[in-house]
């Protein structure tokens, strides 16, 4: 399938909830999208475009425009084309509709997200730190202000 | 799970350490006498924070930390990387250096799946497959050593290049070499095929078919051993692989058998590649000319920009997303590992196999922690 057709398709379907939709290179396609339609589009992905593989799901934190980005990677088995689908949340209290009923393996990715950037999934199944101590929840490691866990349990033990 | 425990059922932990693990995780495990009801994996044993630890290292620091990632595949994570900031710089390296890059890194797929093979035959009790299989593995490392200096962190790759070429001599130490490995593999799938043993406790066991394999995100030979011929060399050929002739290797059974037959094949494959690529190897430059990346690349600046860049691990698709602000630094680094899906989708293919399977059905799968955990 051609880059511009999906994002043409994309596009047409979800007129308000996609923008700045733009074709990178001949295998690589950038979108932002709503965050309130966010598994709308995946599914319509899925079903529609052969995005069936979902490559991964990260945090991005723009600390300078106060905001935090969630990235979708979703690519195909059947063709090489990658969707990166990126989704703008508010630095305090960023929340996001999961996308595990779309993309089972989406539990691990969302999980990891949350405990290194405190972001919220809602809906997800099993919403709990994978990587990290339970007591390292709230740290948010993976922010750009974070000054360190040492210090931070020092003052805490105090 | 312990609230939903009846009388005749019992919770045991696999790990953190145990014999059959390829690194330090935790399986829980719901037993109904010999069944296993349900599972749940526990992370995070040796989490080392490289993606934080890459947003605070220059560029040039960062190829060392990617090889720590997983040991057995530090080329394969360096070609990655190395791919994403020259996909940000919009340079590509010269030939000859693109043809060093592929004869290691097959030699990198060569030596993993030694490795793997011989992990699972020890995982289902054939501890002797792991002897015969580090013994050619030797050889494979010591040609890697030859060329990087290094048997397992090699630190060799670098922006638009390789840090070294060739040394004289290594086609003719080469050849020898791959040519006893193809004695040795008929010799491992003789041994396979007529085992008695070895078949009852593979074949059949551990099935996944195309769609539950697709739908759990698994990637690299298990999911060709179920038919879906996904590599991403072919799907989105980087380096010189367009050139190169090779197939990709599927089965069909989807089971741990079908799983290490695949792994068999890819290093017949991988041998057939080297020695087209040390047939067809040009001379010439191992970086671009007028260029000013070299050996020794000085700090340096890349423009701003995102990427995301795939390459095939041995043990399935290997994804970097890097994001620069055009400082000497990564702004963030997403390290997309094909061990982390293989591992999820642990849970739900040894539901409802026996104790006894967990081992044969991890083993096959070719895991290893310390690139789920990062």
């Amino acid at each position: 399938m051609d880059v511009t057709e999906i994002l043409k398709s994309l596009t047409g379907t979800f007129p308000e909830a996609i923008s700045e939709a733009t074709a990178k290179s001949e295998i690589r396609a950038r979108a932002y999208v709503d965050k309130e339609k966010v598994k709308e589009v995946c599914q319509y992905l899925k079903d529609s475009l052969q995005f069936d593989h979902l490559c991964s799901v990260c945090g991005v934190d723009y600390i300078k425009w106060n905001e935090l980005e969630v990235v979708y990677h979703i690519a195909s088995y059947n063709h090489p084309v990658v969707l990166t689908l990126k989704a703008r949340l508010p630095r305090d209290n960023p929340e996001i509709e999961s996308v595990v009923p779309v993309y089972w393996n989406a539990n691990w990715y969302e999980r990891e997200t949350y405990e290194l950037y405190g972001i919220k999934f809602k809906n997800h199944p099993n919403l709990k730190p994978l990587l990290l101590p339970e007591d390292m929840l709230g740290e948010w490691p993976l922010r750009k202000d974070y000054e360190g866990f040492p210090n931070k349990t020092a003052r805490n033990l105090v | 799970m312990e609230e939903m425990l009846e009388p005749n059922e019992m919770i045991i932990h696999l790990g953190p350490q145990h014999p059959m693990q390829p690194g330090p995780f935790r399986l829980n495990l719901k037993l109904k006498g010999e069944t296993v009801m349900d599972a749940e994996v526990e992370l995070g044993y040796i989490h080392k924070g490289i993606e934080k630890i890459l947003e605070n290292k220059t560029y040039l620091q960062g190829i060392t930390i990617v090889d720590r990632i997983c040991y057995l595949v530090a080329l394969t994570n360096e070609e990655c990387y190395v791919g994403c900031v020259e996909k940000l710089l919009d340079i590509e390296p010269p030939e000859r250096a693109q043809y060093i890059r592929v004869i290691l890194e097959e030699l990198t797929r060569l030596q993993s799946h030694l490795l793997g093979t011989g992990e699972f035959g020890g995982f289902i009790g054939f501890v002797s497959m792991l002897m015969y299989t580090i013994k050619e593995r030797e050889d494979l490392l010591s040609l890697i050593d030859m060329v990087t200096g290094a048997r397992i962190t090699h630190s060799f790759l670098r922006f638009g290049g390789v840090r070294d070429d060739l040394p004289p001599g290594f086609k003719e130490k080469t050849l020898p070499v791959l040519n006893n490995l193809k004695k040795v593999i008929n010799d491992f799938e003789e041994m396979f095929h007529s085992d008695r043993v070895y078949k009852e406790r593979t074949v059949g066991v551990g099935v996944l078919t195309a769609d539950v394999a697709k739908s759990l995100g698994v990637s690299g030979p298990a999911l060709r051993a179920t038919g879906v011929p996904f590599d991403i060399r072919k799907n989105e050929p980087y380096l010189v692989y367009n050139d190169l002739d090779f197939k990709v290797c599927t089965e069909t059974a989807g089971d741990c058998f079908a799983r290490v037959q695949v792994r068999l094949n890819e290093m017949r494959e991988s041998i057939y590649i080297i020695e087209q690529c040390l047939d067809q190897i040009p001379n010439g430059p191992i970086f671009p000319e007028n260029s000013l990346y070299g050996r020794r690349t000085p700090v340096m600046r890349v423009p701003a920009g995102e990427v995301f860049h795939r390459v095939e691990d041995p043990r399935g698709e290997m994804g970097m997303y890097m994001v620069s602000d055009g400082s000497d630094k990564p702004y963030r680094v997403k390290v997309r590992g094909p061990v982390y899906p293989t591992l999820q989708a642990l849970p739900p293919l040894i539901k409802g196999t026996t104790v006894a399977d967990i081992a044969a059905i991890s083993g096959s799968m070719d895991g290893c922690t310390s690139e789920a955990d990062r």
